[in-house]
């Protein structure tokens, strides 16, 4: 049984927890807002150090248990969002409309951002295989399908899922940290924000803005559950028939205007 | 994985959960078994509905259905449920996940080393741009509602 052959992953995990929630929460200004050091991060950067291949900690086969284990593991922060939604599933409802339009925020908030910088780097056809969506696993079945894995599309959408793996959480929960603390937004909007469908990342962002505002906890999660599930349940056919589309053409009006000359001229982009 | 793989795991990670919330919330270790067991047990029932009801949708959705059902009106079990799963800090649960996210970082950083400084920009640009326009489009949409 893998669970009792991969002991070792688990006992890691045992010590990351105990360590990480020792040390506690930290918070250091920065400006007018506040980087927060939450113990979920601690458990990811000392993990992540632990995995490193040069520690010989744990072995390749170990990680792909533990990434098995991950994705089951995300569920259980599902669970938890799910029984704080249902109390109040009526006040949910009152907001569903905001929540709806907000998941264009989500769809759209990658290509808006990422794509400009994405052609203005230089990254031909990479750039709309990178920005097109979050880039988790539906993603990049999406577009597998389309382009395979071995086109420019493929090597962006798997660029990106990289350093969403290796720094996704730990940024995103940073920002919506910092951008808490700041106040511009109200926590609910931050709330529905978090739920960029990616499990780690919504949990890192969520913490981070329950963590400044304590007391509206339960509504802040709730927001952020649901908003979660629609970025994860529409997410993929929303990418799929609209996003990717839209990329492209986007991809095709802003490659004369902001491409770098060399990929102009030089036949990267198709 | 099979399914008593799939237990044995949500058993250790649940196991976990209660360590973090001792450790860092400071519940009564009682509580924070029955809460933790409660969680773990929804999840289940999650994914085991998934498995059997028709039409392929993913597991995160019939979790969610579950989750949310157990703590309304029509579940009889409602306030245990909220009662108890509410000594599980939803930070406590963020930390035992992490742990696991951050054990497998390093089957990728071999790629990650080598790949351009501008991927990385435009990959932070992706994630703050999805986090970023849906709180904006969030906080206009609740102050046209009247929400907030």
């Amino acid at each position: 049984m893998s669970l009792l052959n991969n002991w070792k992953i688990h006992l890691i995990a045992l010590v990351l927890v105990i360590i990480s929630e020792m040390i506690g929460m930290k918070k250091i200004p920065v400006g007018p807002g506040v980087l927060l050091f939450l113990p979920m991060l601690y458990a990811m950067i000392l993990g992540g150090v632990i995995s490193w291949p040069k520690m010989k900690v744990i072995t390749t086969g170990e990680m792909k248990h533990a990434t098995a284990v991950l994705s089951l593991l995300t569920l259980l922060l599902v669970t938890k969002l799910g029984v704080i939604i249902g109390p109040s599933l009526a006040k949910l409802a009152e907001a569903g409309f905001a929540l709806s339009i907000q998941e264009l925020g989500h769809f759209f908030g990658t290509v808006v951002l990422g794509l400009p910088i994405a052609i203005a780097l230089g990254l031909g056809r990479e750039s709309v295989g990178a920005t097109f969506s979050i880039d988790r696993e539906p993603n990049i079945a999406i577009i597998a399908e389309k382009y395979g894995l071995d086109s420019a599309e493929g090597r962006g959408v798997m660029a990106v899922y990289i350093c969403g793996t290796v720094f996704g959480a730990i940024w995103v929960g940073l920002i919506a940290g910092f951008l808490a603390a700041l106040q511009i937004f109200h926590p609910y909007a931050l709330a529905m924000g978090s739920g960029v469908g990616s499990g780690s990342m919504m949990a890192a962002a969520t913490g981070a803005i329950v963590a400044v505002f304590p007391d509206q906890k339960d509504e802040i999660l709730m927001y952020a559950g649901a908003s979660n599930l629609l970025t994860t349940m529409v997410g993929i056919y929303f990418c799929l028939f609209v996003s990717l589309p839209i990329t492209n053409y986007l991809y095709k009006v802003l490659t004369p205007i902001l491409a770098p000359k060399r990929v102009r001229d030089g036949g990267i982009s198709k | 994985m099979n399914w008593i793989e799939n237990i044995a795991v949500f058993v250790v990670a649940g196991a976990l959960a209660v360590v973090a919330a001792i450790v860092g919330f400071k519940i009564p270790v009682m509580d924070a078994v029955i809460g933790s067991a409660i969680l773990v047990v929804i999840t289940l029932i999650g994914i085991l509905v998934a498995r059997i009801m028709p039409g392929n949708l993913p597991m995160v959705f019939w979790v969610s259905i579950i989750a949310i059902l157990s703590t309304t009106s029509i579940s009889p079990f409602a306030a245990t449920v909220t009662k108890y799963t509410a000594k599980i800090d939803f930070l406590a649960i963020c930390t035992v996940v992490l742990s696991y996210a951050g054990l497998t970082v390093g089957k990728d950083l071999d790629m990650f080393k080598k790949m351009s400084w501008r991927i990385i920009v435009v990959a932070l640009a992706v994630y703050t741009g999805t986090f970023l326009c849906a709180t904006l489009v969030a906080e206009i949409m609740l102050h046209l509602e009247g929400i907030i």
